[in-house]
């Protein structure tokens, strides 16, 4: 049985939020962070929150390796393709809701704080203490409209991609 | 902060008299938390030995108190309580009126400075650097790789990083130089820290040295440019322009 530490991957995540008027005058909000592995010292700076899950992700995947190198190579295939599956379904939510922070991080802020604070009476005192601690989010502004514009005309391309190259797989099938 | 040193009653306890590191480890848990809560065994049992078994983890943690006490209180009679430890119960607890710790120093002269830094400045000033000095490098450099030890360090570098960036805004008009040396400093920290280049611009303008200041702004724009693949900030950029413009 591997050891525990050997199963647990722990990370620190750093955010810094940068509030500034840009060139044209218009107030913005940029976030840089730091995202650390604990238990192998790694590093890696980001300003595009998906290059912190695809950190995640190798450290996760390099931990369950690790943790089959007993196993036979059928049994490592139907592991590795789990851990993948529970990790897309993560990696899934986590940015969704860093876009719903950036639409309107009040709203989720008091969202998220109203979980935690309802979590943290029933769990340790400990968990109380770290996360039921309010975030002054009354002195946030909410992210300007560009923003969010910008976010939308985004993920409205995106989508007319991979409609179209659902029609390009779709003819390609019936030619077949 | 720096290298783990304990001083009982003026006199450096060696690593020698610590004996099993399981002991060191206990104690340094413990003094993450001395100034907020007392600590239940389970939560000692779950955040330093995960990997043993409840029996294993309950004998650990007798023998760990056991070598802390005794490492602590050499000559403490039998059958008296500890003077350090405290204990409710199955919680723990290291005494706050008898220990003295680097790290809550730090933090409330940051507090302090933090109170003073608009009405009285010079107050800042004085316990910004009493902060500054006390800290002689990361909380716990030797744990660096166990979980348990990470929030704290993080917490207190970035006081730490936050607080000399201020101390160096504070002296810019009286001793620019050493602005500059404090920028470096909070640069050697984390490297991609935007306001101490903007701390080093305005330090080397403040000295007539321009061309140092383009420098730095340029080394901000490579260190953002490969860390972040991002700009310096416009009031950053807008700096510039000021400094190019004299």
């Amino acid at each position: 049985m591997a050891n525990k530490k050997e199963e647990t991957a722990s990370f620190v995540l750093r955010f810094t939020q940068k509030v500034f008027q840009s060139e044209a005058g218009e107030p913005e909000v940029q976030w840089r962070g730091n995202i650390r592995h604990v238990q192998g010292g790694e590093e890696k700076r980001f300003s595009e929150f998906d290059d912190a899950l695809e950190f995640i992700r190798e450290k996760l995947a390099d931990l369950t390796i690790l943790a089959m190198e007993d196993k036979s190579p059928e049994e490592q295939k139907g592991i590795l393709a789990k851990s993948f599956d529970m990790w897309k379904k993560m990696a899934l939510t986590a940015p969704q809701l860093v876009l719903d922070t950036i639409k309107d991080p009040k709203k989720q802020m008091e969202q998220m704080q109203t979980q935690f604070q309802s979590a943290s009476e029933n769990i340790s005192q400990k968990l109380e203490e770290t996360i039921a601690q309010k975030v002054p989010i009354d002195d946030w502004r909410v992210s300007s409209k560009s923003d969010y514009k910008n976010l939308v005309n985004l993920i409205e391309k995106l989508s007319m991609n991979v409609d179209q190259l659902n029609k390009k797989v779709d003819k390609m099938s019936k030619k077949k | 902060m720096g290298n783990f040193q304990v001083w009982r009653e003026g006199v450096l306890i060696s690593g020698k008299e610590w004996g099993r590191d399981k002991t060191v480890q206990l104690f340094q848990f413990l003094i993450g938390s001395m100034h907020r809560r007392a600590l239940h065994k389970e939560q000692i049992f779950d955040r330093l030995w995960e990997d043993l078994d409840t029996k294993s983890a309950a004998q650990t943690l007798k023998v760990a108190l056991h070598g802390i006490n005794k490492t602590l209180e050499p000559d403490r009679k039998k059958r008296t309580e500890p003077r350090y430890i405290k204990r409710q119960g199955i919680t723990y607890q290291l005494s706050q009126e008898d220990i003295w710790l680097d790290a809550y120093a730090v933090e409330q002269y940051i507090k302090i400075g933090n109170e003073a830094i608009l009405t009285e400045p010079s107050i800042a000033i004085k316990v910004y650097r009493e902060a500054l000095n006390l800290y002689q490098g990361i909380y716990l450099p030797n744990r660096l790789y166990e979980d348990w030890s990470s929030g704290e360090r993080e917490r207190i570098q970035l006081l730490i990083l936050n607080t000399t960036v201020s101390l160096g805004e504070l002296l810019l008009e009286e001793n620019p130089m050493e602005s500059v040396r404090l920028a470096q400093e909070a640069l050697l920290i984390d490297s991609t820290w935007e306001d101490a280049y903007c701390l080093q611009m305005q330090a080397y303008t403040k000295k007539g040295n321009r061309p140092m200041a383009i420098k730095t702004y340029r080394q901000c724009e490579q260190v953002l440019k490969k860390e972040f693949g991002i700009s310096p900030l416009p009031e950053t950029k807008k700096l510039l322009q000021t400094i190019e413009a004299k």
